[in-house]
């Protein structure tokens, strides 16, 4: 108890040089965490508009589907297969949807498109898609009258289409004859991914299906979404279970991308703190060094009066830990605040907004960090300290009790 | 009964080309409850023999032994533990812990040996009581003058009941008025307690408070002599 009552009080022997160590272990904290918050205020979004836009969590189709989406490659009994899914307990929402590459076409211009037929009720208890639309000029589907279809803003710009606009669909059919049908624009949808939004356009199951000439108990897709997606693996195999037949995909094998960019941040975010506790490691190195140095005597006269070697090593172990956790503490209460900040407030990243939105991230980024990452730094922190307190500890123990009390 | 006994006690520096024969064949032996200044000019071993009988440092030959224990013989753990629980140490420059209480100071030593925490109350505030420091018992060193640390030190020396308490120039930093206060202070002391003094010194109040004076010259002893 003693030990840490001097560690402890120690700290504060000099206040300016301990102030300053503590405010670099606080600021490098600061700008490591907030760059973590910042990374991940930007990838979070993008992977929850991946699960929510274009994936869902799992995804179930005909093994030959996925390979040139051939319309003829459907799963059968659709109905039957929804209700299994629903009936089990770790499925959350289901939908089907009918899908087909076509060409969409204005008097103005074509554009290959991905049309994709949806339930419009059920796909809102699956994808989000329905809150992107601009409710003051259109709605996601209304009302009984056939072929509505939803397309995007970056697609009406380019067929200068807008709501109530006339778009023709030409595609192949079941049968592989090429047909179409002419839809009408009743809602325009804006993601932060541009890309995708130019190739996506959304119509009812049954206008599409019945163009295609699909029968009626069958679809190309069915998605799934459960509670928490890091289950989706383990859901997945149950499920490839239970429909041996089809192939059953979760999103990381859907959307590689995301899969890496999540672990990319992840590294990133690692290589961020190794980088700090690395630099704040030697600070600690170097400022317990010159503790020892400045109280070589003080040590030696511990030692003559009986502290053993042990509890010197514990003291200047203390000494570091209690060190580093202030700083530690004040860099965590800062980065809450500044991340708390900016997560209200947003980062406005609008002046390059065109290029973020091209590779699929919103120009307005919310920091945030889970709470689990500032117990982790913290953990971190105190290795650090006590790795970097070995050093100037044996330093310290190899002084000589009768040589240090002579020192100046 | 000789609680310390000096047998012919060598030590050879060799930081040197020459080689400093520091404490050159001493010989003598101390008796519980002494009171005993030891002399000289600077460089005559005084302070090399004060170690090496407080086991700070190793002799080059000869033995110093404590109550029966050779202390070269100690290992550096048990040395520790031994100087922990036998000798008191008063050093010139006070040497208190500066982040500590004067209190906390006392309570070190006895802390570092898992005394009870009342007992440790008691001796501690009753201690410096009788170093006359029971106003400024929570008072850090810096919040003290240089008698008063030295009267702390004196009573953190005897905090644990040493058997005897070596003090290398204690006074040498110390006006008249606090160096008479803190003699009188130790010499209460060494008759209350029964605790063997052995001071390092040069200076002459304390040689007249002695009751032996040993005196050396180029490590030897020139003269020992037992005042009435």
């Amino acid at each position: 108890m003693v030990l840490i009552k001097i560690a402890w009080r120690s700290i504060w022997r000099s206040k300016v040089r301990s102030s300053v160590v503590i405010l670099a272990i606080a600021f490098g904290l600061l700008g490591g965490l907030f760059s973590s918050a910042w990374m991940n205020g930007m990838a979070d979004p993008r992977v929850q508009d991946t699960f929510d836009l274009e994936t869902g969590h799992i995804q179930i189709h005909h093994p030959d589907f996925p390979e040139n989406e051939d319309v003829k490659y459907t799963i059968s009994g659709i109905e039957g297969k929804l209700a299994q899914l629903r009936a089990n307990a770790q499925v959350k929402s289901v939908t089907k949807r009918i899908r087909v590459v076509g060409m969409a076409a204005t008097a103005n211009k074509n554009m290959g498109v991905s049309i994709t037929g949806i339930d419009p009720e059920t796909e809102k208890s699956v994808f989000a898609l329905y809150k992107k639309v601009d409710t003051l000029t259109g709605t996601f589907f209304a009302g009984d009258k056939r072929n509505q279809i939803v397309i995007s803003k970056a697609l009406a710009d380019e067929l200068k289409a807008r709501v109530k606009s006339k778009i023709v669909l030409t595609f192949q059919d079941y049968n592989g004859e090429i047909t179409g049908a002419a839809f009408k624009v009743v809602g325009i949808y804006k993601t932060d991914n541009t890309p995708w939004d130019k190739l996506h356009v959304f119509v009812r199951n049954r206008d599409l299906g019945r163009v295609l000439e699909i029968p009626a108990d069958e679809a190309h897709e069915i998605v799934v979404r459960i509670e928490n997606f890091e289950e989706a693996s383990m859901i997945r195999q149950e499920l490839a279970n239970v429909f041996p037949e089809l192939l059953v995909e979760d999103w990381a094998e859907l959307s590689p991308y995301v899969r890496l960019m999540s672990g990319y941040m992840d590294t990133m975010m690692a290589l961020f703190m190794v980088i700090i506790l690395g630099a704040l490691g030697f600070g600690i190195v170097n400022t317990m060094l010159m503790v020892v140095l400045e109280r070589t005597k003080e040590l030696g006269m511990l030692m003559a009066i009986g502290m053993t070697r042990r509890r010197i090593f514990l003291m200047i172990l203390f000494e570091t830990v209690f060190l580093a956790l202030v700083g530690a503490i004040v860099g965590e209460i800062l980065s809450v605040l500044v991340i708390h900040y900016f997560g209200q407030t947003g980062i406005d990243l609008s002046n390059y907004a065109e290029g973020m939105e091209s590779v699929g991230y919103s120009a307005m980024t919310y920091p945030m960090l889970e709470p689990y990452r500032y117990i982790q730094i913290t953990i971190l922190v105190v290795i650090t300290s006590i790795i970097a307190s070995i050093y100037p500890a044996l330093k310290a123990l190899k002084l000589e009790p009768a040589e240090a009390i002579r020192t100046l | 009964m000789s609680i310390i006994e000096v047998k012919n006690l060598t030590k050879t520096y060799h930081d040197t080309e020459i080689p400093v024969h520091a404490v050159n064949g001493i010989d003598l032996s101390f008796e519980q409850g002494e009171f005993t200044a030891i002399v000289g000019p600077s460089g005559c071993g005084k302070t090399t023999l004060m170690n090496m009988i407080g086991g700070l440092e190793k002799p080059t030959s000869g033995e110093v032994r404590v109550d029966g224990s050779v202390m070269s013989e100690l290992s550096s753990h048990d040395l520790i533990d031994f100087r922990l629980r036998n000798i008191g140490f008063v050093f010139q420059a006070y040497n208190l812990i500066p982040v500590l209480t004067a209190k906390e100071n006392v309570e070190f030593i006895m802390q570092l040996q898992n005394w009870d925490k009342k007992k440790m109350d008691e001796r501690t505030v009753s201690l410096l009581k009788s170093v006359g420091l029971e106003d400024k018992i929570h008072n850090k060193p810096n919040q003290l003058s240089g008698g008063q640390q030295q009267r702390v030190a004196v009573a953190r020396a005897l905090a644990s009941k040493p058997k005897f308490v070596l003090a290398d120039e204690p006074t040498a930093n110390l006006d008249s008025s606090a160096t008479n206060q803190l003699l009188d202070i130790m010499e209460r002391l060494n008759q209350e307690e029964k605790i063997t003094f052995i001071f390092a010194t040069h200076d002459q109040r304390v040689m007249d408070k002695a009751r032996r004076v040993i005196t050396l010259d180029d490590g030897k002893v020139i003269s020992d002599t037992k005042q009435i």
